[in-house]
């Protein structure tokens, strides 16, 4: 029976990954304001559920850095510190907004702007090769219910979503029935590439396990066949002639193919390079048959973070505001090479954790000069900040839109109040927007 | 010749973007002119005398030669969209030097940094010291890269040089590089680059090469399974028309490309040498 203390809410999205599941049924206690159970999540997006209960790793004030511990201040106080802070630097960078709200976001982008400062998000250390590659030879590519619906060639290629993204083989891509594909599973033939024997490859019909970055010849290898042309030894890139002759009829007799790519494709030796050779590669197999690709982006809202900053300046990541107008150039204005090189005097981080990811050499750097951090939750980031600001968890304590990880837009639901004095991402950016304007006498 | 010297007063910061030190901005103006001349450093405007001393006045821009002493490898874009002139840099470079030059000749004695002579489309660049990444390359996102002039760096170059090469031998444009060693993806979509290498090459030399020529007088860390060996040759005809003597295995490809020049005997299978790229590496 319905306890009068409980609430529900229904068709709840999941602000964890780029697959964006809709179909989550969250339980609050009314008292409380807290989460007390997550039905049809994942473990991982059940987990970020309950984490947003108040606990000791949740901020609910902003903090300031005082002689090495930190101290509560007002919104107020908060907000014209960090603007100074912001202000006073010559070459600010502006890093994360993958796990946040597309409006933020926004904000994120009039900040960056207004600073002249440099504009970056997460792409930049994850599937920002496979923009660079989109950029250079484009993208043949669709929304994944017409890969439920179609596909029954599935290769997943340095991705392991059994780990990274738990339900997407059960919602999209191996166990549901599609329209065509009435019989679920059976009906597809799930071929996977990587180096690692990993929980998916375990799944497969069919697994090619090649040398640790060396997927660039191996895609080579087989446009090259797929062509016609008789190569040379037994083996390529480790892994026997005979087994990539029959990988090449896989890809070739299946009616509607669909390639999956990760970090092993995108972060490994020839980054962009692979997701070139492995975009032409789809571009010749549909020369025979229909096949497409689609990365696998982690951040829930990256796509979206990519697709903001696209239509607002040009240009999905890596962007200097230095000269008053946008400006591209991964290498030069990504974040870990400008933190390598030294180049930035302060740092606002939104929604992302770069401290646990950038190598140490680079956050070392970020941490030698100001830096204020929007993040609800302690994190290696956080925990180093001058300025700590709280937000409301987007997806969780706050509405808004992201975009899952095919570029469709999805509605994000409110399910609970923020705890404390917590406000959305889109509230404080748009307050130092304010400030920064006021202060500057715009 | 008219001498212009620049000579660096204080180490920038961050980096200083001079892509006003070219001799068309220095043409006509006097040492107190070029002072004014506005660089761009972190996010603020400030003039080229905060950073250099500047001596001598400029005439026009073919006969104005730039003379720039200092560590200038936190300064970019020197010589950016030149057409004429000369510039020697007596140290090392930044970023961006030379990109997009149309014409004159750069002479750094020193490394340079990444997107060395990116996008050249004429003159020359040299660089006595290594480059970094993307010599000569495409920007991102660009169909054509260098179209055009040559670019000699004595030392090792990193990886991706001369990306999206476009050369035309009825156009008479013969995009050249010239390098001591180079990184991986040499020549990546090449579309009838002449590359020249005196050492070796690490891996994926000529990936999707549609048309063009790379000669290694060294070793390939690993040649690609697309490209097919033809046999030995004595003499290499560049498509310039000069030649080079010396024992060559010829290779021919990238045979993954699909719009490949190269030619596929649909009934034979054979590949018609004629008219693809080509990977020639010391016997």
């Amino acid at each position: 029976m319905a306890d009068k203390n409980i609430r529900t809410v229904t068709d709840v999205i999941c602000p964890f990954c780029g697959t964006l599941c809709d179909d989550l049924e969250v339980d609050i206690d009314n008292k409380e304001e807290k989460i007390v159970e997550v039905r049809n999540g994942c473990q991982i997006g059940t987990k970020k559920y309950f984490s947003s209960n108040p606990s000791v790793h949740r901020y609910d004030k902003p903090l300031i850095k005082d002689n090495g511990s930190y101290k509560a201040i007002s919104w107020d106080e908060a907000i014209d510190k960090a603007a100074d802070i912001l202000i006073k630097a010559k070459r600010p960078l502006l890093y994360g907004f993958s796990s946040t709200e597309c409006d933020a976001q926004g904000k994120g982008v009039e900040l960056a702007e207004l600073l002249g400062g440099i504009l970056d998000n997460t792409a930049s250390v994850c599937h920002g090769p496979s923009l660079l590659a989109i950029q250079d030879v484009g993208a043949p590519t669709s929304t994944l219910g017409e890969y439920k619906n179609r596909a029954d060639l599935v290769v997943f290629w340095g991705s392991n979503p059994v780990h990274a993204h738990p339900r997407h083989l059960g919602r999209y891509s191996d166990f549901i029935r599609g329209y065509f594909r009435k019989d679920g599973s059976n009906d597809r033939f799930i071929v996977v590439v990587d180096p690692r024997n990993t929980h998916t490859a375990q799944l497969a019909d069919m697994y090619i396990q090649l040398n640790p970055s060396e997927d660039y010849e191996l895609i080579n290898a087989i446009r090259a066949m797929l062509r016609g042309v008789e190569l040379e030894g037994d083996e390529i890139s480790g892994v026997p002639k005979k087994i990539i002759i029959e990988l090449v009829n896989a890809l070739k007799s299946c009616n509607y193919g669909v390639i999956f790519f990760g970090m092993g494709l995108t972060q490994t030796l020839s980054h962009h390079r692979n997701i070139d050779a492995a975009i032409c590669l789809v571009r010749e197999l549909n020369d025979h048959t229909k096949f497409l690709l689609t990365p696998m982006r982690g951040h829930y809202n990256v796509a979206g973070a990519n697709q903001v900053f696209t239509w607002q300046t040009g240009y999905s990541y890596s962007i200097d505001f230095s000269r008053g107008y946008p400006r591209y150039n991964p290498g030069e204005f990504s974040s870990v090479d400008l933190l390598m090189r030294d180049e930035i005097d302060a740092s606002l981080i939104v929604a992302s954790d770069p401290a646990s990811n950038f190598p140490a050499a680079a956050v070392k750097n970020m941490f030698k000069y100001p830096l204020i951090s929007i993040e609800p939750h302690h994190t290696p980031t956080s925990v180093n900040a001058d300025i700590i600001l709280p937000p409301a968890i987007a997806g969780i304590e706050c509405e808004g839109t992201a975009y899952r990880m095919d570029s469709v837009p999805l509605r994000l639901r409110k399910v609970k109040d923020a705890p404390g004095d917590c406000l959305t991402d889109k509230e404080i950016l748009e307050r130092l927007v304010e400030a920064v304007k006021k202060k500057k006498g715009e | 010749m008219v001498d212009i010297k620049l000579k660096l007063k204080k180490a920038p910061e961050f980096p200083l973007e001079a892509d006003v030190i070219t001799p068309d901005q220095f043409a006509g103006k006097s040492a107190a002119q070029i002072k004014k001349l506005i660089v761009y450093h972190g996010n603020e405007e400030k003039t080229l005398g905060e950073f250099f001393d500047v001596t001598g006045n400029g005439s026009e821009v073919n006969d104005i030669k730039i003379i720039i002493d200092g560590d200038l490898s936190n300064v970019k874009r020197i010589g950016e969209k030149m057409t004429g002139g000369e510039i020697i840099v007596n140290g090392n470079v930044g970023m961006h030097v030379g990109s997009k030059m149309s014409g004159g000749k750069i002479l750094v004695n020193g490394n340079a940094d990444d997107w060395a002579g990116a996008m050249l489309n004429g003159g020359e660049l040299e660089i006595t010291g290594n480059a970094g990444n993307y010599v000569g390359a495409a920007y991102r996102g660009y169909w054509k890269g260098m179209q055009n002039g040559v670019i000699k760096v004595k030392g090792k170059i990193g990886n991706e040089a001369l990306s999206w090469v476009t050369g035309s031998k009825p156009g008479n444009r013969f995009p050249t590089l010239l390098c001591g060693s180079a990184g991986s993806f040499l020549g990546v979509h090449s579309h009838g680059g002449t590359i020249i290498v005196e050492g070796d090459c690490d891996r994926c030399i000529g990936a999707d090469q549609v048309r063009g020529t790379i000669v290694v007088k060294g070793k390939i860390n690993r040649i690609l399974p697309s490209f097919k060996k033809i046999g030995e040759v004595k003499e290499i005809e560049l498509m310039n028309g000069e030649k080079i003597k010396g024992n060559f295995i010829e290779y021919s490809g990238d045979h993954s490309v699909e719009k490949n020049h190269s030619k596929i005997d649909k009934k034979t299978g054979n590949i018609s040498n004629s008219s693809n790229g080509r990977l020639y590496v010391a016997a």
